[in-house]
């Protein structure tokens, strides 16, 4: 073994959510035996964001917001990786809203976990997105990412999950991680990753969680349901968490499929100029 | 590279005193052709090229539109030469005119001696030297619809410049045969009809001959897909782009070209998109590039400064347009340069390199693959709307002399035999060993952060100062590795010329004319701009007293770059500017000299 980039200790506040992520990944990625190389991780901007960092995995550092085009482009490129992006909610909905939902619709096999703890903690304690009205002066209702993944007609994967709730967290990342494994499409899962600094709320979202595989009528194969389920969730002032979409058909639907199919993709094609030249000349000849 | 052969046949101009029986022969003719967008006018001048081009003559085509699809005034222009040209022509010797606005605009440039062809179907001309025809309702009766008018207007021009009547057919048939036997059957009707016109119409037929050229098997294309064909040739096989005037046609080119050799082409839902895909795709280890223009290079900047950052090796081609803001989205300049210099917050190296024509943009495209990833660089390919999107006969792209240089790439075995892997070691050149991800038996962190050798990030100062050193020195490092420029003109001329990218046709022609007026000049082509090539421009300016540097912006950007870099060579620096979103006609430049003289 070559050594490589050893992990460094995470820069968290002890008790921070997002402690709950790095285990759940790490014992998501070791059950699914994935070598190390074949892994990587895309980091947004963010305390979330650094979790590469403390993980022995392929690391890329993106630019804030810009997470997803990244990963998606390391996707496409190389279809054997699995890639996972990781950031937080400032990341992922505020400066990266467009590049968010634009992965709903191209629809690449990775996963795409936002850790959401419902303010920016880095820059100490300002409202994001998904903050509460009255949190820290915020007069703008909050953004539920969950209903914007329901709303487009995709096969995509979606699911929440609480850092509360660990065991359930990893079997989740499991099953996201398989779907992308199998070429199936693009994986998002929301984790409830409290900020333990400038929004403690463990105690009320253990109160406020509701599963909703546990609600009557649930279908996750059902965009139309579960949007229903959610919400009305939402409006009872309760907070959905589990699987909120499930695709029923098992079909490789991933883009990477449908761009690279069986072929080995750009990165792994030979690209030497006597392994083409034939196909160049001819490229060449069609010139007037 | 020596200077082009000079013209072998004088130009026709005001003081010709031909008999009017006698067809003129033209040596270097120049057609404009104008209307609303959606007459036509392309189609014309797509018609006109192919047929200068099968007659051996060098062909330059242009085109003034608007930014929408349809209506509005739009232009095209045909220049055909028994010389290489590379520039629009001064004077118009034919005017082809689908409506009154055509020709009151088009007449502003029209020679003493040219013609005018228009369709008289709404209007008449009390123009001299015009002919009408009505070729609308010549077309609308037989084949039941107008549209087919600019293939009679191709028709009645055959007659009035003398083509050879098998030729002209054929090139109805190789635009047309894609199209299926009805379109085809139904051009070659309109076709017989406006020649049957012209043929009909008093001195009309053969009122110019076009004199034959001896330029055969040569190419009729753009920077734009030369670009394109470079990428592929050179083994790029990712690319992300969002639609943008002029550099759309590279990503419609590569949609085509791409698939077929194993790459993958997206379109990104904006231009921090389309950066971000590539950069990811670079890091997972493909060679990739996007192209754009201004605005979308605005977006670009934030994700090309972190390709300085983190390594990452990407080509972006920026087709520089009118700017700033959305500016004039079909026009031409060459203001993007100072920002390409400064591009981005913070320090970091990128390469900025400059082709003036189809052949050499077909290579610096590939040369800009390699750069990137020798040195793990961004690598700025600059264009301009001129020559993105102006067709130029080229010579046939050659494959002899191209390599593929992934400079210290580590293949799996390689990696295999490594006892540590740092994706950010400090090495002599300053670009460190890449495996990408999923080499076996190693990974890595990649960061814009500042970082160590590992990229675990790092406040440590001495560190920044090694890092920094590392990423910079670079542009010095690289010098040799840069693309040279050419010179053009006796070595022994004191007037010089200095230019980039699409000026350098009227400059080339320029010396040309100075040459025939007995005041000898040189260019020099500047091929790589950043870092400004020190090594090759000082020498140029030491041989010459007094030098045009010529350029498509308000400010005189590359002069400055110069004036900056090389302060002892102020007082010989003379800016010749142009930024009204046209190009640049040689007597414009010959007259910079003499006014100065």
């Amino acid at each position: 073994m070559v050594q490589s980039a050893k992990p460094v200790p995470p820069i968290w506040c002890p008790g921070c959510g997002d402690f709950g992520v790095l285990a759940a990944v790490k014992k998501a990625a070791a059950n699914l035996k994935i070598p190390v190389h074949e892994l990587v991780l895309v980091g947004g901007i963010g305390c979330s964001g650094s979790i590469h960092n403390f993980l022995e995995i392929n690391g890329i550092h993106a630019l804030h917001g810009r997470l997803l085009a990244q990963a998606v482009g390391v996707k496409l490129a190389n279809p054997g990786l699995t890639v996972v992006a990781a950031g937080g909610d400032g990341d992922g909905y505020a400066i990266g809203m467009g590049h968010f939902m634009h992965a709903f619709k191209k629809n690449a096999s990775f996963l795409y976990i936002v850790m959401n703890n419902e303010t920016y903690g880095l820059t100490k304690g300002q409202p994001s997105p998904t903050s509460q009205i009255g949190f820290e002066g915020n007069v703008e209702p909050p953004f539920h990412a969950i209903l914007s993944a329901l709303s487009i007609p995709a096969p995509n994967f979606v699911a929440r999950t609480f850092s509360g709730d660990p065991k359930a967290m990893t079997a989740i990342l499991e099953e996201a991680l398989r779907f992308n494994r199998e070429g199936r499409g693009f994986a998002f899962v929301e984790d409830l990753s409290p900020c333990v600094t400038y929004n403690d709320t463990y105690k009320l979202w253990r109160e406020k969680v509701l599963d909703v595989s546990k609600l009557p009528g649930y279908d996750p194969t059902d965009n139309k349901t579960m949007f229903r389920l959610c919400l009305e969730t939402i409006e009872q002032g309760r907070i959905p968490i589990g699987v909120m979409h499930r695709p029923k058909e098992p079909a490789r639907d991933g883009l990477e499929v449908k761009l690279v199919g069986d072929g080995p993709g750009p990165v792994r094609t030979d690209i030497r100029l006597e392994a083409n030249l034939p196909a160049y000349k001819k490229l060449l000849a069609g010139l007037s | 590279m020596t200077m082009p052969a000079a013209r072998t046949a004088p130009v026709p101009s005001e003081s010709s005193t031909e008999a009017p029986s006698r067809p003129r022969e033209l040596a270097d003719l120049s057609v404009m052709i104008g209307g609303q967008g959606g007459d036509g006018t392309l189609t014309v001048s797509d018609l006109l090229g192919r047929y200068f081009r099968k007659r051996g003559l060098y062909v330059y085509t242009s085109r003034n539109v608007l930014s929408r699809i349809r209506g509005g005034h739009a232009d095209a222009s045909v220049r055909a030469c028994r010389d290489p040209v590379a520039a629009v022509k001064s004077q118009v010797d034919v005017l082809v005119a689908f409506d009154n606005e055509a020709i009151e605009l088009g007449k502003l440039e029209l020679a003493s001696h040219g013609f005018v062809i228009y369709d008289s179907t709404t209007f008449h001309s009390e123009l001299p030297n015009s002919a009408g025809f009505p070729f609308a309702t010549l077309v609308g009766g037989p084949l039941g619809q107008p549209i087919f008018k600019n293939t009679a207007a191709y028709g009645a021009l055959s007659v009035l410049l003398g083509f050879d009547g098998k030729a002209t057919r054929e090139v109805i048939e190789e635009r047309f045969k894609r199209r299926g036997p009805e379109a085809l059957e139904k051009n070659l009707k309109a076709l017989d009809i406006g020649r049957k016109a012209a043929l009909e119409a008093n001195g009309v037929a053969n009122r110019y001959t076009v004199a034959e050229g001896d330029a055969h098997d040569l190419i009729l294309t753009t920077g734009n897909q030369a670009v394109a064909l470079g990428f592929v040739v050179g083994g790029g096989r990712f690319f992300a782009g969002y639609p943008i005037t002029p550099a759309t046609e590279i990503l419609e080119y590569l949609q085509r070209y791409l698939p077929s050799f194993g790459g993958v082409v997206r379109q990104a839902e904006d231009e921090l998109a389309a950066i971000n895909m590539v950069i990811g795709a670079a890091y997972a280890g493909a060679r990739v590039m996007t192209s754009t223009s201004g605005p979308g290079l605005s977006l670009m900047t934030e994700g090309i400064g972190h390709a300085g950052a983190a390594e990452i090796p990407i080509v972006v081609a920026d087709c520089q347009r009118v700017g700033p803001s959305t500016g004039q989205p079909t026009r031409n300049e060459q203001s993007d340069l100072s920002h390409l210099a400064n591009l981005g917050h913070g320090e970091f190296p990128r390469f900025i390199l400059s082709p003036a024509t189809p052949d050499d943009a077909f290579h610096l495209t590939v040369q800009a693959l390699n750069l990137a990833e020798k040195w793990r660089l961004p690598v700025i390919l600059l264009l301009d709307q001129a020559l993105c999107q102006n067709t130029t006969t080229s010579v046939r792209f050659d494959l002899s002399g191209i390599e593929i240089d992934r400079g210290k790439r580590l293949t799996p075995e390689a990696a295999e035999k490594l006892v540590q892997y740092k994706g950010y070691e400090i090495t002599e050149d300053g670009a460190s060993a890449v495996a990408p991800p999923g080499t076996p038996g190693l990974w890595s962190e990649i960061t814009g952060n500042e970082h160590d050798e590992w990229g675990h990030v790092s406040v440590n100062p001495l560190n920044r100062v090694r890092m920094m050193r590392k990423r910079m020195e670079k542009m010095v490092k690289a010098r040799e590795d840069l693309p040279s420029a050419r010179t053009f003109g006796p070595a022994k001329a004191r007037i010089g010329f200095l230019g980039f990218g699409g000026t350098s046709g009227p400059i080339e022609e320029a010396l040309r004319l100075l040459e025939a007026r007995g005041t000898p000049a040189r260019y020099l082509q500047a091929r790589t701009l950043f870092p400004v090539p020190v090594h090759e421009i000082d020498p140029f300016l030491k041989s010459v007293d007094v030098a045009y540097v010529v350029e498509h912006n308000y400010t005189g950007q590359f002069a400055r770059l110069i004036r900056e870099t090389m302060p002892w060579h102020h007082a010989k620096l003379r800016s010749v500017l142009r930024f009204d979103g046209g190009t640049f006609r040689a007597p414009e430049l010959v007259a910079a000299v003499k006014e100065a003289a």
